[in-house]
């Protein structure tokens, strides 16, 4: 059976047996581009896949399932304690580690399916594939995953992990060695591009605030214009918000219509933490030391 | 047919962008954009659309309408009206059609927006005509041609020789005549047209009729095409005729005793969170469902009934670019579907 054909057997019975109201996963769209898809009957699984195009994070819908409901609810009339199905890649679940740590989501009401990745190809989600293409590139962060196998899940599909393929160190030492002047004008140059649209923010799963402390009408901390100062703040504040937090699925890097390297940053401060406390987010469903280390102040190296 | 040689556009392209400003497609790491250039060489002869529409150059994304200075009971008021002569190359069909969407309200809709008229007077534009459609591409569908020329001041081709050039207006003329020399620039070709070769598809869309929309504002279509929608404004960033805005006073830094602010307007965008959020906190378009029902509306449906033309060109940029393949014109065969089949 393919992982598609399992992930529709799987999603048919727990939809049929009233387990969960919604299974979020993927379909093919328009142009060949794969997309996430909110399925609610069972009549409905066809249309789910899953193959090396599904690159979108899906756990970004989960705040809004399970906190303000607004999601969902509207077009279905879901019930409020209502159990809802996720399609997942290892990198996704390290999110929902992260959610449930942070109160954001309900174990309880969320059925996960995990399924074993090999990587994702440069260019999913934004142009169609062709199985007699010649060679694919995997995605950056999936040529450094360590992670092949999800570490949670209810339901998992897929066994053995591509032993051919090659895990690349991280590197980031093209912009460490630059000095700290050549440092600023290559970032600053980066975020001037930057058109504000937000979808970096939008797409993150972890990027959940009701209000962005960046868009305050009052323009108390970052004004409203599209300035390098202002974008400027914008990025290198949310990169802040995200240390010890950011599971690394690049989707907001993905998404960027401006091509900004955003990723860089988070990868930065990842591996700071990783040495600095010796933690990795979403391999436990935790809060961040960065965010309870006054609680275990002992934890400080 | 007129044509200019490959090398004279280039001595033509270096000459005006040592005068003035001379914003052209231009490759920015690996990102096409409409920029200001320096220097032929700079200029990307690009078949691909940039992802920006040239909107930006005419409607940009700041801009200061003007400053405030107050120095204890004295305001002082300074309007900051745009004042630079400067040329646009390399527009295609679908963007200068989209100016002309934008000039419908913003010049020819009274009161004229002074600063988006003053940017376009000052403004010329140079077309270029599309050899080719890109995958996403449907201007034809909406009655528009790739090779088009109206809507900019000179229109060009490429070809292998050169660059048909065809005038469309007085003030094209004008820039062509400062620069170029009849006789040593130009020559007749008597090669055929070979015109716009159409290599993929195009996208099939069906515009609904006008009275569909008001049927089907309530519909549970919104909600479901919008579920994935992320809420972020890339479709109206890159869209060139996406033109809402938002109005700010902000303040500026000032010496002791004086205090300056400058009212800024910036885009804005339909489809974000709180777009319609009023003073108390009501917000009519609170969904994501509603909000995506107004960009379709605006687009096909109320700029049309107010300012007689559509609000899409077909040029697809906000097809290629949604993370999560929110495509207009399945939105548009959607609305068909739902109408004949409710």
């Amino acid at each position: 059976m393919t992982i598609s054909a399992e992930i529709q057997a799987k999603a048919a019975e727990w939809l049929t047996s009233g387990d969960v109201a919604c299974v979020v996963g993927y379909e093919r769209g328009t142009h060949g581009r794969t997309r996430p898809a909110f399925i609610y009957q069972g009549e409905d699984v066809a249309r789910l896949i899953f193959d090396k195009t599904c690159t979108h994070n899906l756990t970004t819908y989960l705040p809004q399932l399970f906190n303000d409901g607004s999601l969902m609810k509207a077009t279905h009339k879901l019930a409020p304690d209502a159990s809802i199905a996720i399609i997942t890649k290892p990198c996704d679940i390290r999110a929902i580690n992260v959610l449930i740590g942070e109160n954001q989501v309900s174990r309880e009401r969320l059925k996960v399916i995990g399924v074993v990745c090999e990587g994702i190809l440069d260019g999913a989600g934004k142009r169609a594939f062709v199985e007699c293409e010649p060679i694919y590139t995997y995605q950056r962060r999936c040529r450094s995953c360590s992670e092949r196998v999800p570490l949670v899940y209810d339901f998992l599909i897929g066994e053995s992990v591509s032993p051919e393929l090659v895990q690349e160190e991280e590197n980031l030492r093209g912009i460490q060695d630059l000095t700290t002047s050549e440092r600023a004008k290559y970032w600053l140059a980066q975020f001037d591009r930057c058109i504000r649209c937000y979808a970096c923010r939008q797409v993150c799963p972890l990027c959940n605030c009701p209000a962005c402390l960046y868009e305050r009408d009052d323009s108390l901390w970052v004004g409203m214009g599209f300035g390098v100062d202002e974008k400027r703040t914008f990025h290198l504040g949310r990169a802040f918000h995200l240390a010890g937090r950011c599971v690394g699925c690049d989707e907001c890097e993905r998404v960027c219509p401006m091509g900004l390297p955003i990723s860089l940053l988070n990868r930065r401060l990842a591996q700071e933490i990783e040495t600095m406390f010796g933690y990795r987010p979403g391999i436990k469903p935790a809060f961040s030391p960065l965010t309870s280390i006054l609680q275990q102040e002992q934890g400080i190296p | 047919m007129t044509m200019i040689t490959r090398s004279a556009l280039f001595r033509w392209l270096d000459e005006m962008a040592e005068e003035l400003p001379l914003i052209a497609p231009s490759y920015v790491e690996g990102i096409l954009l409409y920029r200001q250039v320096s220097k032929s060489s700079e200029v990307a002869m690009a078949r691909e659309r940039p992802v920006l529409s040239p909107k930006e150059v005419f409607f940009p994304s700041t801009e200061v309408l003007f400053t405030i200075n107050k120095n204890g009971d004295k305001l002082r008021l300074n309007e900051t009206l745009p004042v630079k002569e400067q040329v646009v190359f390399g527009v295609k069909a679908c963007d200068a059609r989209g100016l002309s969407s934008l000039d419908a309200m913003f010049i020819d809709t009274a009161p004229a927006d002074p600063y988006y008229a003053a940017q376009r007077k000052l403004t010329t534009v140079i077309g270029m005509k599309c050899k080719e459609m890109g995958e996403t591409c449907f201007c034809t569908e909406l009655g528009l041609s790739p090779d088009d020329p109206s809507g900019v001041d000179i229109s060009l081709a490429e070809f292998e020789e050169g660059f048909d050039v065809q005038v469309m207006t007085q003030k094209g003329l004008d820039l062509l005549n400062r620069y170029l020399q009849d006789g040593a620039d130009f020559y007749i070709d008597r090669s055929p047209l070979s015109g716009c070769t159409d290599a993929t598809q195009p996208t099939r869309v069906v515009l609904p009729e006008a009275k569909t929309f008001p049927l089907l504002f309530e519909d549970a279509m919104w909600d479901e095409v919008a579920e994935r929608c992320l809420s972020c404004r890339i479709c109206a960033y890159a869209c060139p005729t996406c033109r809402c805005f938002d109005i700010r006073d902000e303040e500026l830094p000032a010496s002791a005793g004086e205090r300056r602010f400058e009212r800024i307007r910036c885009w804005d965008s339909c489809t974000r969170n709180a777009y319609r959020r009023t003073a108390g906190g009501h917000d009519p378009r609170a969904g994501k469902g509603e909000r995506l029902r107004n960009r379709i509306y605006c687009k096909y449906y109320y700029f049309p009934r107010r300012y007689g033309q559509l609000s899409c060109t077909g040029c697809g940029r906000c097809i290629d670019l949604c993370p999560v393949n929110i495509d207009i014109t399945e939105i548009l065969r959607r609305i068909v579907e739902v109408r004949q089949f409710p």
